[in-house]
C-alpha cells in the first residue's frame, strides 16, 4: 500500500466527505434536541419510512424479475432491454414527476412513491442480473441433475437474495433522499412532506444549522441502518458466487411464457423512461404553455378536447425549444458539465487509492462502512454542512465558486466508484500485485500501472456515474449559492415558475448529456464494465 | 557452497494459529529443492514467507547471508529481496504484451531503458517465445503464458528462484519440457530453485534434495537419486 497516495486519498475524503458532517455536528446544541422526538418530527419519519419502504417495494417487484429475466433466461432483446433499463434511474426523478403527474391524477404520497419506485427499480435489477450472472454452469448443472428447475431456483435464490436486499436498501436510501420529487408533487397536490424538503424549509426559514440537522437525526440512523446491511450483503454477495474456472450457464428456456416475460419487460421500461421522455419530446414540440396546460387539465379531470384547445406538434417548433432553451441556459450548461466533469475526474483517483484499501488492507470492511458514511446523511443536509464549513471571510471565494459545487459532488458521490473498484479489486488475483512486488515495482506504481489499468473499465464506470450524478444534483447543492447556475438549478426554477416548451426542450438537453457516457460506452466501449458484485 | 536460504525456527501465524513451523531450513547456493506434501501442509506459505509475501511470526530468514526477517519484523521488503517467483496461475499482468511486461520488470531493476530491447529479445529467446513481443496474456496458451512467467521472474537477475506449482494447469508433455528449460535456465546460472509440487514424479529428474511436509512441519529431508542430468 503507498502511504503518501492513502494520505493524499484520505485527507482529500475527510475535507470533501467528513468535514461538512463533522461541521454539522459541532452546530447541534442540547435545545435544538427537544423536538426530535415531537409528534411533527415522528410524523416526518413515518412518513418518509413509508416512502422509503413503498419505493423499496416497488423497486424489488419490478426490479428482481426485471433482472432474473434479462440476466438468465431467453427474453428475446435481454441484451437491449439490460442496458436501456438503466436509463430510468439516470433520468432525474423530478423530470419523471413532471411527466407523469401530467398525464395521470396521481399526487400526494401514491404518486412520490411510485416515481421514486420507478426511478430506483433499476439499482434492484442490476443487483439481481450481476448476482445471477456469476452464478458458474457447473453449480446449476449440479442441482439440474438433483431436482430439476426447482433444484435449480432452490440453489440460485439464496446465492442472489444478498443482491437482491442490497439494491432494496439502496433504493430505500436514493428514495428518501430525494428533495425535488416529494417538493415537486405537494407542488401540484396534496401536501405530502417528508425529512428532505422539511429540513430544507426550516432551514430557509430559521436558517439553523442545528436544527436542521437536529431534526434528521432519526433520518441518519434510519439510513445507516440501510446501509451497513447494504454494505455487508453485498460483500456476501460476492463471495458466494465467485468461482474460479467460471462458465456461464446456458439461458433458461421460458416456453410459453417468453411472450408474457417480453411484455413485462417492455412495460417497466417504457413506464420508467420512455413514456417520460415521450412527454418531454411532446410538450417540447408545441409552442409555448399550450401542452402543459393541457396536460394539467386532463390531470385534473378536464378531458374534453372543447376545453382544452392544443395546437399541433411540429419539428419546427421543437427546434425553436431547443434554440431558446440553448440561449437561455448556455452559461449554465457549461458550467454543469464543467463541475460534473471535474467531480468525476477527481473522484476516480481517490476511489481507486481507497477502494484498493478497502479491499486489500485489514479491517477493509470497516473501512468501507466508514467511507461510506456520507451516504447516511440526508443530501440536503450535506449542503448546509458545505455552507457551514466554507461560508467564512477566509474561505469567500471559494464559497462563491464553482470549486465548492465540484468539492460537493465529489464528496457525495466518491463512494459510488469506491465501491466499483473495490468489487473490481475483490475479482482481481492478488498475485497480481504480488508478481510485481517480487519483481521490484514500488507500491505507488504496482496501484496505477497493475491495478489501474486491470481495472480501467470499473474506473471509467465510476467516472460516468459521478458524472451522470453531479449533472442531476440538486438535493444537496440547492442551498449552495455557486450552484444557482447550473443547468439543473435552472430546470427547477423553470418547472416551479415558468414551465414552457423551451423547459421541456432544456430537460431533454439535459437527458442528451445524463445519457451520453452511456452512449459513447455503448459505441466505443470493447470490454465488458466490471460493476459491483 | 555457500547457503542461499536459511530458516532458523521460522513460523507464520494466521491470528493465534500457528499454520507453519517453527521450522529450520537450509537451501545452497545452485541447489533444487523440491516441497513436497499435501495440500493445507504449508507448502506455498514456506514460499510466500522467504518471498516476504507472509508476515513471519517468529524465528529468522537470511537470503544470501542477509537477514531478511527477524522475529515479526520484516526488515527487508518482498521487492527489495531480488528473488524471482513463478506463481501457480502465472499472474501475468492481462493489460501488458510480452514485451511491456518485461519492459516494466527491467525498468524496475535500474537496467537503462536504452538496454531494454535487447534485453526483451534475450529473454524472449531464453524461453523460446521470439516473435511474441506484441502478444497479450490472453491470446497465449497455458504453456506459452507460463513461459513468459519463467522470462519475468528471470528478468532481473535473480539468483534465487521460487516457484509455486507453476506447471499444474499444464498436460504432461509440456510440464516435462519446461521442466527441462528451467533445469537448462537453472545450471547455466547457476540459480537456487524452490519448486513447490503436488507430483513429485515431475520434478525427481532435476532436483537434488526432497523436502516432504506436513501440518506446517518438515516430516523428512532427504537428497534426491543422483539426478539423470
Amino acid at each position: 500500500m503507498s502511504r503518501p497516495f492513502v494520505i493524499t486519498a484520505l485527507a482529500l475524503y475527510a475535507l470533501a466527505g467528513f468535514a461538512p458532517i463533522v461541521a454539522m455536528a459541532l452546530r447541534v446544541d442540547l435545545s435544538d434536541l427537544e423536538t426530535l422526538l415531537d409528534e411533527r418530527t415522528l410524523g416526518l419519519l413515518g412518513r418518509t419510512v413509508m416512502l422509503g419502504g413503498g419505493a423499496s417495494t416497488i423497486a424489488v417487484l419490478l426490479g428482481a424479475p426485471f433482472g432474473f429475466l434479462v440476466a438468465r433466461t431467453n427474453v428475446p432483446g435481454a441484451r437491449v432491454l439490460r442496458p436501456v433499463a438503466l436509463v430510468a434511474l439516470i433520468l432525474p426523478p423530478l423530470f419523471v414527476a413532471i411527466t407523469w403527474s401530467a398525464l395521470t391524477n396521481l399526487r400526494g404520497a401514491p404518486a412520490a412513491i411510485g416515481i421514486l419506485g420507478l426511478h430506483t427499480f433499476p439499482i434492484v435489477a442490476f443487483f439481481t442480473a450481476t448476482a445471477f450472472d456469476r452464478i458458474d454452469a457447473g453449480r446449476q448443472e449440479a442441482a439440474q441433475l438433483a431436482g430439476g428447475l426447482r433444484a435449480v431456483l432452490r440453489m440460485e435464490l439464496p446465492l442472489v437474495l444478498p443482491a437482491i436486499l442490497c439494491g432494496a436498501c439502496l433504493a430505500f436510501l436514493f428514495a428518501i433522499n430525494d428533495f425535488a420529487t416529494p417538493d415537486y408533487i405537494s407542488s401540484v397536490g396534496t401536501k405530502f412532506n417528508v425529512y428532505a424538503d422539511e429540513v430544507f424549509a426550516n432551514y430557509q426559514l430559521q436558517e439553523s444549522t442545528g436544527r436542521a440537522v437536529a431534526s434528521s437525526l432519526p433520518l441518519v440512523a434510519l439510513s445507516l441502518l440501510m446501509l451497513v446491511p447494504a454494505l455487508l450483503l453485498r460483500r456476501r454477495g460476492a463471495l458466494a458466487t465467485v468461482g474460479g474456472n467460471f462458465k456461464r450457464p446456458a439461458p433458461l428456456r421460458l416456453g410459453a411464457w417468453r411472450a408474457p416475460a417480453l411484455l413485462f419487460c417492455v412495460a417497466v421500461v417504457t413506464v420508467g423512461s420512455l413514456i417520460p421522455i415521450g412527454r418531454l419530446l411532446y410538450e417540447a414540440g408545441i409552442p409555448g404553455r399550450q401542452a402543459i396546460q393541457a396536460g394539467n387539465d386532463l390531470a385534473g379531470g378536464l378531458s374534453s378536447p372543447s376545453q382544452v384547445p392544443v395546437g399541433s406538434w411540429s419539428l419546427s417548433s421543437l427546434q425553436s425549444a431547443f434554440s431558446v432553451a440553448l440561449e437561455r441556459t448556455r452559461t449554465d450548461l457549461g458550467n454543469s458539465l464543467i463541475y460534473s466533469v471535474s467531480a468525476g475526474l477527481i473522484a476516480v483517483p481517490i476511489a481507486l487509492v481507497l477502494g484498493h484499501l478497502c479491499q486489500r488492507a485489514r479491517g477493509g470492511r470497516l473501512l468501507e462502512i466508514l467511507f461510506a458514511l456520507p451516504m447516511a446523511v440526508p443530501a440536503i443536509l450535506f449542503g448546509i454542512g458545505n455552507i457551514a464549513v466554507w461560508n467564512n471571510a477566509v474561505t469567500a471565494d471559494f464559497y462563491d465558486s464553482g470549486g465548492l459545487v465540484v468539492m460537493l459532488e465529489v464528496g457525495r458521490f466518491l463512494i459510488f466508484p469506491l465501491l466499483l473498484v473495490t468489487g473490481a479489486v475483490a475479482s482481481l488475483s492478488p498475485r497480481l500485485e504480488e508478481a510485481a512486488r517480487m519483481a521490484g515495482v514500488p507500491a505507488w506504481k504496482r496501484l496505477t500501472h497493475v491495478v489501474g489499468p486491470t481495472v480501467l473499465p470499473s474506473l471509467l464506470a465510476g467516472w460516468a456515474l459521478v458524472f451522470v450524478l453531479a449533472m442531476r444534483e440538486l438535493d444537496a447543492a440547492i442551498l449552495v449559492p455557486s450552484a444557482n447556475h447550473t443547468i439543473i438549478f435552472r430546470v427547477f426554477n423553470q418547472i416551479h415558475f415558468g414551465r414552457d416548451d423551451a423547459v421541456a426542450a432544456l430537460c431533454l438537453l439535459v437527458v442528451f448529456f445524463l445519457l451520453l457516457p452511456g452512449l459513447l460506452w455503448s459505441f466505443f466501449g470493447r470490454r465488458r464494465t466490471e460493476v459491483m458484485p | 557452497m555457500s547457503v542461499a536460504v536459511q530458516l532458523r525456527a521460522a513460523s507464520v501465524a494466521v491470528g493465534s494459529k500457528t499454520i507453519l513451523g517453527p521450522l529450520d531450513l537450509e537451501v545452497q547456493k545452485g541447489e533444487h529443492l523440491v516441497v513436497i506434501g499435501p495440500s493445507g501442509c504449508g507448502k506455498t506459505t514456506l514460499l510466500r514467507l522467504i518471498a516476504g509475501l507472509a508476515r513471519p511470526a517468529g524465528g529468522s530468514v537470511a537470503i544470501g547471508g542477509q537477514t531478511v526477517s527477524e522475529g515479526a519484523r520484516l526488515l527487508v521488503p518482498a521487492e527489495k529481496r531480488g528473488i524471482g517467483m513463478l506463481f501457480q496461475d502465472g499472474a501475468l499482468w492481462p493489460h501488458m504484451t510480452c514485451a511491456k511486461t518485461l519492459e516494466f520488470v527491467l525498468h524496475h531493476a535500474g537496467i537503462p531503458r536504452a538496454e531494454h530491447a535487447g534485453r526483451v529479445g534475450e529473454l524472449l529467446e531464453l524461453v523460446e517465445l521470439q516473435g511474441f513481443d506484441k502478444r497479450k496474456p490472453g491470446t497465449m496458451s497455458g504453456g506459452e503464458a507460463q513461459r513468459l512467467a519463467l522470462a519475468r521472474a528471470l528478468a532481473c537477475n535473480p539468483e534465487l528462484i521460487l516457484l509455486d506449482e507453476p506447471l499444474g494447469p499444464l498436460d504432461a508433455g509440456l510440464r516435462s519440457s519446461m521442466l527441462a528449460r528451467i533445469d537448462e535456465i537453472q545450471r547455466e546460472r547457476d540459480l537456487t530453485l524452490i519448486h513447490v509440487t503436488h507430483d513429485p514424479a515431475e520434478s525427481e529428474a532435476y532436483t537434488d534434495r526432497t523436502l516432504v511436509m506436513e501440518a506446517g512441519r518438515i516430516r523428512s529431508d532427504l537428497p534426491s537419486e543422483p539426478p539423470s542430468r
